[in-house]
């Protein structure tokens, strides 16, 4: 049914074939030597057996973890070591219903350097729960703790209104880590599709003793509990959504979303793509809404509330090698600017509010920051992915680097990763204990 | 100008002269373009449908890799053209990503991150394949056919097939490649061989279709074999299964939808 089958050969593949270029050209000069190559490889097809591979309805992988952690002077190195337990379902009752659920549970334990102790904990996140109405094939309504993930940037998601607070166990600190490993919120959900467009509203109403707002370091009434729901984080307070998308000519398909948060002002999300080139795609994601900054936020203080964007615009380039470079730029208005930046960074409690605050919201500290992202499918050899990541905070000139190199063998993966920091004692990546860290992991998919 | 291209040229010429002279008798005339759009009604069924594609990649004669996709495909009802919905069934590593193809618009993605990126079709996502080598195609819709010549050629169950064989140039710059040969059987208009090149006119890949059974009332090709064009011992087999007609509605074929498609909605 297909034009033609895979395996199109890459200029690194060209390279690593010239060990056997001269029989290779020979063969290609030869009619008959091609000929008997074709019969050659329908030979092997004759003899490769049906296999038959049913979809699964659910993913189950499990993960584990030794790593190193070398420490800012005068504290000691750290050896983390962890086991997780990842299972994600996704069933059809019948045409009508369908119920979802992703867990996580994570067995983490930390060695002090030379046997000076050792501690335990354990995390549990139930990622979603939720059960699916398909009313009409082009209707929908959900129930339930829900994943709801806005915008299509890399690294820093201005318009990803759901995302404060919603980190429970951070393991990794890769973009698509920190959006999969966190708390869906308890929502209702509707959808409506037509072609080349869909309308969706939501309701998630406050749970427990959450707050709104983001006015609190740490969510109030957060449960930190091993196996807790901990609904008071993911759903802090009345939030309501609606998303609406429309394909207005092939290639262009922007979505506008108006975001309210009991106690806040609306905020105005908008997120657009374009393929520029048949190697490069160009996006945008931009959020604005009238609200006190940061630096007032973390304060808990009042004051004029202002008119503050975020924007995170990028572009990915392929090159033929089958490397992918990500190149995003970040920018958040509501965030310090160089000046107010250096005289927090002299307030220590206030500076310490002020980055807790920050991680919580996902959302970045500085006015102005850098992330490049380099992706190296079967690099060097097959099976083998390299990636390498890098943050730079375009303030205060400090830098996160990050390289992984994983192996994929058939149900497993094996990766090194290797992270370090570096910046001044109070800039946004050297202000963090950790200098430098090594892990290993494997992950087994069953 | 070469000997075998005079000759093919020659040949070609001959063709159209019969075929001028056998139209003054009996109307109408068959073109080049629709014996290709013939040999796609063969690949393709005539409305949405769905199908399991597994392929197995040899190198030097060992099996190197393998994956199954869960193919979803729908015309546009302006354009002809197949907009195309692929699940990933294994490794399992990649089950339930979905890639959608509709008009020059390409999306990831990831069920566990949530997230649906925007693609170039040079992101390659299947190991060494191009995006476009799975999607379902109208070939008469994306090039110009042309006769090159009336040839015996051996299909893939090694039979020597009296065929027509056509040269595809593209009609746009949106397709995986540039300039296509492609042997269909005379007697049935059945695809039986395709040679891909690139735009620098370099081979890039040789298909075999065979295995032809029949699915929704036609006989069709359920296995493709792909020689490389450098390297004539990197072999893919792909075997499609379960064919069947599948409700695709328009309004699933966008980004939107990603995070909601469950194979067993389309039914």
């Amino acid at each position: 049914m297909t034009a033609a089958a895979p395996r199109s050969p890459s200029v690194t593949q060209l390279g690593t074939r010239l060990g056997t270029g001269l029989a290779m050209l020979a063969a290609l000069l030869s009619p008959a030597a091609a000929q008997a190559d074709d019969l050659d490889a329908l030979s092997l097809a004759d003899q490769t057996p049906q296999t038959e591979v049913e979809q699964q309805s659910w993913q189950f992988f499990t993960e584990g973890m030794l790593g190193y952690i070398n420490r800012k002077e005068g504290q000691s190195d750290i050896h983390p070591s962890r086991i997780s337990l990842d299972l994600s379902v996704d069933y059809r009752f019948n045409a009508q219903w369908r119920g979802v659920l992703a867990n996580r549970l994570d067995l983490n334990r930390v060695d002090l350097k030379d046997g000076q102790g050792s501690q335990h904990e354990q995390i549990n996140t139930l990622k979603e729960a939720y059960l699916s109405w398909q009313i009409q094939p082009d209707w929908l309504l959900d129930a339930g703790r829900i994943n709801q993930r806005n915008g299509m940037a890399y690294a820093y998601n201005p318009s990803d209104f759901f995302k404060a607070g919603a980190l429970r166990s951070v393991v990794s600190i890769a973009p698509a880590s920190l959006r999969e490993n966190r708390l869906g919120s308890a929502m209702l959900r509707t959808q409506y599709l037509w072609e080349g467009g869909s309308l969706s509203a939501l309701y998630a109403p406050r749970v427990g003793d959450g707050i709104g707002d983001g006015t609190s370091n740490i969510a109030q009434g957060a449960d930190s509990g091993s196996f807790a729901l901990d609904l008071a984080s993911s759903n802090p307070a009345d939030r309501w959504q609606l998303a609406w998308s429309q394909r207005w000519f092939d290639g262009f398909s922007p979505q506008l979303i108006l975001f309210k948060e009991a106690g806040s002002a609306p905020r105005l999300g908008l997120n657009a793509s374009w393929l520029a080139s048949d190697a490069l795609s160009l996006y945008a994601e931009y959020s604005g809404a009238r609200s006190r900054s940061l630096a007032q936020k973390a304060r808990q203080i009042g004051g004029d509330e202002r008119f503050y964007s975020r924007l995170s615009s990028g572009a990915t380039y392929t090159f033929p090698v089958n490397l992918s470079l990500t190149l995003e730029y970040q920018y958040n208005q509501a965030a310090l600017d160089k000046t107010g930046w250096q005289a927090l960074g002299q307030q220590g409690a206030a500076y310490g509010r002020y980055r807790s605050l920050a991680t919580r919201e996902q959302d970045n500290p500085t006015r102005h920051n850098l992330f490049m992202l380099a992706s190296w499918n079967n690099a060097l050899m097959r099976n083998l992915d390299l990636s390498l990541m890098l943050r730079r905070d375009l303030v205060d000139h400090s830098t996160l680097h990050w390289l992984e190199a994983r192996y994929h063998f058939k149900c497993a993966d094996l990766a090194l990763q290797w992270q370090s920091q570096q910046g001044s004692a109070i800039s946004q990546y050297g202000a963090a204990a950790e200098r430098n860290s090594v892990q290993a992991l494997i992950k087994y998919y069953f | 100008m070469t000997a075998r291209s005079f000759t093919m040229k020659r040949q070609a010429l001959a063709l159209l002269l019969a075929a001028v002279m056998q139209n003054s008798l009996a109307a109408p005339t068959t073109t080049a373009q629709d014996l290709l759009a013939a040999s796609d009604a063969i690949r393709n069924p005539d409305r949405s449908f769905g199908l399991n594609n597994t392929l197995i990649e040899y190198r030097d004669g060992k099996q190197i890799d393998s994956s199954t996709l869960a193919i979803y495909a729908r015309a546009d009802s302006k354009t002809g053209q197949f907009r195309n919905l692929i699940r990933f069934v294994s490794p399992q590593r990649d089950a339930g990503k979905l890639l959608l193809k509709n008009g020059n618009d390409l999306w990831f993605f990831d069920p566990s991150s949530k997230a649906s990126v925007r693609i170039s079709p040079q992101q390659r996502l299947l190991g060494q394949a191009a995006n476009g080598d799975v999607m379902t195609v109208n070939l008469a819709l994306d090039y110009h056919a042309s006769l090159l010549a009336e040839e015996d050629v051996q299909d893939g169950e090694r039979q020597k097939r009296a065929s027509y064989l056509l040269n595809l140039k593209a009609k746009h710059g949106e397709v995986t490649y540039e300039r296509i040969e492609y042997w269909i059987d005379r007697s049935n208009s059945r695809p039986i061989k395709a040679k891909f090149y690139s735009s620098s006119d370099r081979l890039l890949k040789t298909a075999y279709y065979r295995q032809f059974k029949s699915q929704l009332g036609v006989e069709r090709p359920t296995e493709t074999v792909i020689i490389d064009g450098l390297d004539p011992k990197w072999i893919t087999v792909m075997r499609t299964s379960d064919l069947a007609y599948r409700d695709v509605p328009e309004s699933w074929l966008q980004r939107d939808y990603l995070p909601r498609f469950n194979p067993e909605q389309a039914k």
